[in-house]
């Protein structure tokens, strides 16, 4: 078979690191391969969206709007993509692509057991593989997606992502990304994680870069709570030499990001009383998460920024693997660059500030 | 013994200050206490500008209790033997010595820094080649310090006390000495005095360049990994061969002999040590084991369950109940068959692992070379500042003490004293001149006036001690620093910016947490065990948590009986948290007031990560 697939499932050899993923999924590719839990699903590949735009007509138009975004001030951009998100929200699907996505679906359902099973939708571009660049909070996750149609929908709207004034104007190094070349994106479909409680996980301190500790923010409920900032998560830190918890910064949590079955939305509604005052995550699992963050970080040799999610028997997934970016692009300065270490320590010793002590006039 | 909670109110601060070491009240019936201790301890009214505006706090670490008047010998000692060193041996260039004041009976101490700053350069010229001298010659001299150590704690044992004979010995007569009894006994007083004070000197030549390289290394990992708990920086430059633990080592090693030997029993069922020791004697195999028991006692029995700076701090090699104790509870581990050696490999093994894990954190290769070269030093002066305590504070200092006790002996003998211990209420200038009034008496043969002179004074100190005892001293007096960056008084004492915040702002009566220094990892609930006096260390009960003003190395052997340990005073050098470490014990030191806030039978919480102690559960008061 020579033609790129429309779809690639997580746990298929190929996904690993492939570039049809994006950088999102094709990572997720990897962590799936590394034998670390990641909930099943597939990718909506990158050669799906570019047959899209191929075929429906609209490659020029994003071609032309992407040159504009590098020019254009953001304010002015919205007036600039209204035929190109309407092209892409109506204009008809290749039927091949549609008949796979919906296979894709049942096989999915199959798996899970469950009809209609709920989806997670998200984008994955392939313009996250630009070193340092995360995107992170620009494109759109959809949650509790269920059924074939509503995902085509919403497979329509990651598209359509592209091409929003925020992600369009996003810069790195002062350049605007869209404008640097046709980047394709890929639409990852997963199983949704019945969170109980969820959050991120970085393998360094993100105030100070401090590289011996795992930082983590969690919430009850979905991981939005966290990663959208609508929730005061708890925050842990973890030594990750002694894996001693060195920070337990216990919030007390009155709204969560869950699944409502009576109005079928994903939204922030209330934490009941009884578990408002509780830590969502227990040591056990504050160490267990450690545990596999170190793993993980191990694994890819560098910083990561993982989002987690623990479902309803205390199981432990892995949602996201991402590069740290904003240490790990900073060059490493020593801390100390001594001559010879007897010599440090007379420096140290004699240049010990002198305490503003009181010692009477 | 619980001490009232009255006659304190530097303890409701203004939040600016401790209040005046001057303004502390005398305890009612502890009037007059002041003539207990040289003129230069003491607040003076010529002095108060300078003293209120100094930052004073009490050195529970070394003197919990109330000073004895002689036992001032100590802190006297390291006084001179500590600030020296700073000032005019290193030329150590920000900071200079340590003064001391008796308030109440207790110590209180106060760092002085360098104030004229147009000497900082000639010092740091001064200080590099000296201190440089020390470190590039650390082992040799390290090894000199050891022959020095051993040689003055020798002619130590050499001195005897004995009373003065009703005769001079013929032989004085037919050899022409010249010199007599009397001249004996003050030469070996005057001798006892300076063979202290040289191995006080000894005590501090090399401690501070070696916590100096240690706080260096330690400054080093807190840049690379901030927020790394110091007792991981410590794990990686302990000793695992350290004299401290022999001690205890020997006594499971006596443990093991004696189930090998079958003789287990006798010290199982007989819990009055001389009583297991008769029965040892009379049992087979009985003989084999007191062998080696006598054997190990000579050093490693000189172990004192204080400090090592009172007299009144009980000697293994004195009062056998602490280690006998502890040896029962090794056979009975061994009896469960456990392994009660300890675990040297794993020790080592998991220092390897954590120091090889953080240097593969660093970021680059000059920190790696950094962290190699800084950690190579620390661990090189790390065997002397963990090993002077066995040669100094127990094996020396124990000697010494019983030495002073004979020569108490001899004031009994000459009916100064009615008790060989009354000797430590007179301050050793004191007891100089009671000596030649003791040898004026026996060279006229007449009564000497000490005879009828010492014994009510002695009567009305021990009350006023006994008062001051019951009396709580406050952490601190004077007034705070802008800012705590003097090395030892961070590192011994545990005291930091965050500490006087705490003690500033701490209300005693309700206050359900305290905070401390967070010296070993672990979170446990128990029933608290408030210890201030040595002896009560005998009440504490399997499960506890022990809560004391500070901690002994030779309380080593109640540490497998207890959940966790918390102290008042102490930081992350002190000598619970080394040992709580070495138990894997969770421990909080440091706290200020927990032996005051806390009473035995409480249920606590102690979070050895956090360095928190909370009270759950209150016993009715």
């Amino acid at each position: 078979m020579t033609a790129a697939p429309f779809i690639l499932w997580l746990d298929d050899p190929e996904a690993a690191g492939n570039r049809l993923l994006g950088g999102k999924f094709s990572s997720l590719g990897l962590s799936v391969a590394a034998g670390l839990p990641v909930p099943p699903g597939f990718g909506i590949t990158t050669s799906a969206y570019r047959a899209f735009m191929a075929e429906s007509g609209l490659a020029p138009e994003a071609a032309r709007v992407r040159q504009a975004a590098a020019t254009l001030p953001p304010e002015r951009l919205s007036g600039e993509t209204v035929g190109l998100l309407e092209g892409i929200a109506t204009r008809p699907l290749p039927a091949r692509l549609e008949d796979a996505v919906a296979a894709a679906y049942a096989a999915l359902e199959r798996r899970a057991g469950m009809a209609a099973v709920p989806v997670a939708v998200r984008s994955s571009g392939e313009s996250e593989d630009l070193a340092g660049a995360s995107f992170a909070g620009q494109y759109e996750t959809f949650l509790w997606i269920s059924g074939p149609e509503a995902l085509l929908r919403h497979m329509r709207k990651c598209w359509a992502g592209m091409f929003g004034d925020a992600v369009l104007s996003y810069r790195q190094d002062g350049k605007v990304v869209a404008a640097m070349a046709d980047f394709g994106i890929c639409v990852g479909v997963q199983q949704m994680v019945q969170a109980r409680a969820a959050g991120v996980a970085f393998t360094l301190d993100p105030i100070n870069g401090d590289r011996s500790k795992v930082v983590m923010e969690a919430c009850w409920g979905l991981g939005e709570g966290v990663v959208k900032g609508e929730v005061t998560p708890s925050r842990f830190a973890v030594d990750k030499v002694t894996r001693d918890i060195t920070t337990r910064a216990f919030s007390p949590q009155a709204e969560e990001y869950r699944f409502d079955e009576a109005s079928g939305t994903v939204g922030l509604f209330p934490v009941e009383d009884a578990r408002r005052e509780i830590c969502c995550l227990s040591d056990r699992n504050v160490l267990d998460l450690v545990e596999l963050a170190r793993g993980i970080e191990i694994a890819r040799g560098a910083p990561q920024d993982i989002e987690w999610a623990i479902g309803p028997d205390d199981d432990l997934w892995v949602l996201q693997v991402r590069p740290e970016t904003v240490w790990s692009s900073r060059p490493a300065r020593p801390v100390a660059a001594i001559s010879s270490p007897v010599s440090h320590v007379l420096m140290r010793m004699a240049g010990v500030p002198l305490a503003g002590r009181n010692r009477g006039s | 013994m619980q001490k009232p909670m009255t006659a304190q109110p530097a303890e409701a601060p203004a939040r600016k200050g401790f209040g005046s070491p001057m303004e502390v009240p005398t305890p009612a019936g502890a009037e007059g206490w002041q003539e207990m201790y040289p003129y230069y301890a003491l607040l003076s009214a010529e002095r108060r500008q300078e003293d209120d505006a100094r930052f004073w706090f009490f050195d529970g670490m070394h003197s919990p209790d109330p000073l004895y008047p002689f036992d001032t010998i100590m802190t006297e000692n390291w006084w001179v033997a500590v600030s020296q060193m700073s000032s005019r041996v290193w030329a150590f260039p920000p900071a200079l010595g340590v003064d001391h004041r008796i308030v109440n009976g207790y110590l209180y101490i106060s760092p002085i820094g360098l104030k004229d700053q147009g000497k900082l350069a000639e010092r740091i010229e001064h200080f590099n080649r000296r201190a440089g001298h020390y470190f590039e010659n650390w082992d040799d001299i390290y090894k000199e310090w050891v022959i020095k150590a051993k040689d003055c704690i020798e002619r130590l044992k050499a001195i005897e006390f004995r009373p003065l004979p009703e005769y001079e010995p013929e032989e004085s007569i037919t050899h022409h000495k010249g010199l007599y009894a009397s001249h004996r006994l003050m030469s070996s007083y005057n001798r006892i005095i300076e063979n202290m004070l040289e191995m006080g000197s000894y005590h501090f030549e090399m401690l501070n360049l070696g916590y100096g390289a240690y706080l260096t290394f330690r400054e080093f990992c807190q840049t690379s990994f901030p927020g790394i708990a110091d007792q991981s920086i410590t794990h990686m430059v302990s000793g695992i061969d350290i004299l401290l633990f022999r001690p205890d080592d020997e006594l499971r090693k006596l443990a093991q002999l004696a189930v090998a030997l079958g003789v287990d029993s006798h010290l199982l069922d007989n819990t009055v040590p001389a009583q297991a020791l008769a029965a040892l004697a009379a049992a087979t195999g009985g003989s084999e084991w007191l062998a080696a028991f006598e054997a190990a006692k000579d050093p490693w029995f000189w172990y004192s369950t204080g400090s090592g700076y009172c007299h009144a701090d009980p000697v293994w090699m004195t009062d056998l109940r602490l280690p006998f104790s502890a040896i029962r509870g090794y056979i009975e581990a061994a009896r469960r068959g456990e392994d009660v050696r300890r675990p040297l490999d794993a020790i080592l093994k998991q220092r390897e692992r954590v120091t090889a894990e953080y240097r593969s954190l660093l970021a680059t290769d000059e920190d790696r070379a950094a962290f190699d070269g800084l950690i190579t030093l620390a661990r090189k002066v790390y065997p002397f500042v963990e090993d002077h305590n066995f040669y100094v504070e127990h094996w020396h200092h124990s000697i010494f003490w019983e030495k002073i006790r004979e020569l108490g002996d001899v004031f009994m003998a000459h009916n100064f004293l009615d008790d060989r211990n009354d000797i430590f209420y007179m301050h050793r200038n004191e007891v100089s001149q009671a000596l030649y009034d003791l040898e004026i008496g026996w060279a006229i043969s007449s009564p000497a006036r000490g005879e009828t002179y010492w014994r009510p004074i002695i009567a009305k100190r021990k009350a006023i001690r006994d008062r001051l005892v019951k009396w709580t001293p406050p952490p601190a007096l004077g007034t705070p620093p802008d800012l705590i960056t003097e090395p030892l008084t961070i590192m011994l004492w545990g005291i930091t910016q965050e500490t006087i915040d705490e003690w500033l702002g701490v209300d005693l009566a309700t206050t359900r947490e305290l905070k401390g220094i967070a010296a070993s990892a672990g979170k446990v609930t128990g029933k608290a065990r408030v210890i201030v006096d040595p002896d009560q260390l005998y009440d504490v009960q399997d499960g506890e948590i022990l809560v004391c003003r500070v901690t002994a190395p030779s309380w080593a052997p109640v540490f497998p009986r207890i959940r966790a340990a918390v102290s008042d005073v102490g930081g992350m050098m002190a000598h619970t948290a080394i040992i709580s470490r070495e138990y894997g014990l969770p421990a909080v030191v440091g706290t200020g007031f927990a032996t005051q806030r806390i009473r035995t039978g409480d249920t606590i919480e102690v979070d050895g990560a956090r360095g928190t102690v909370r009270i759950l559960e209150e016993v009715t008061r």
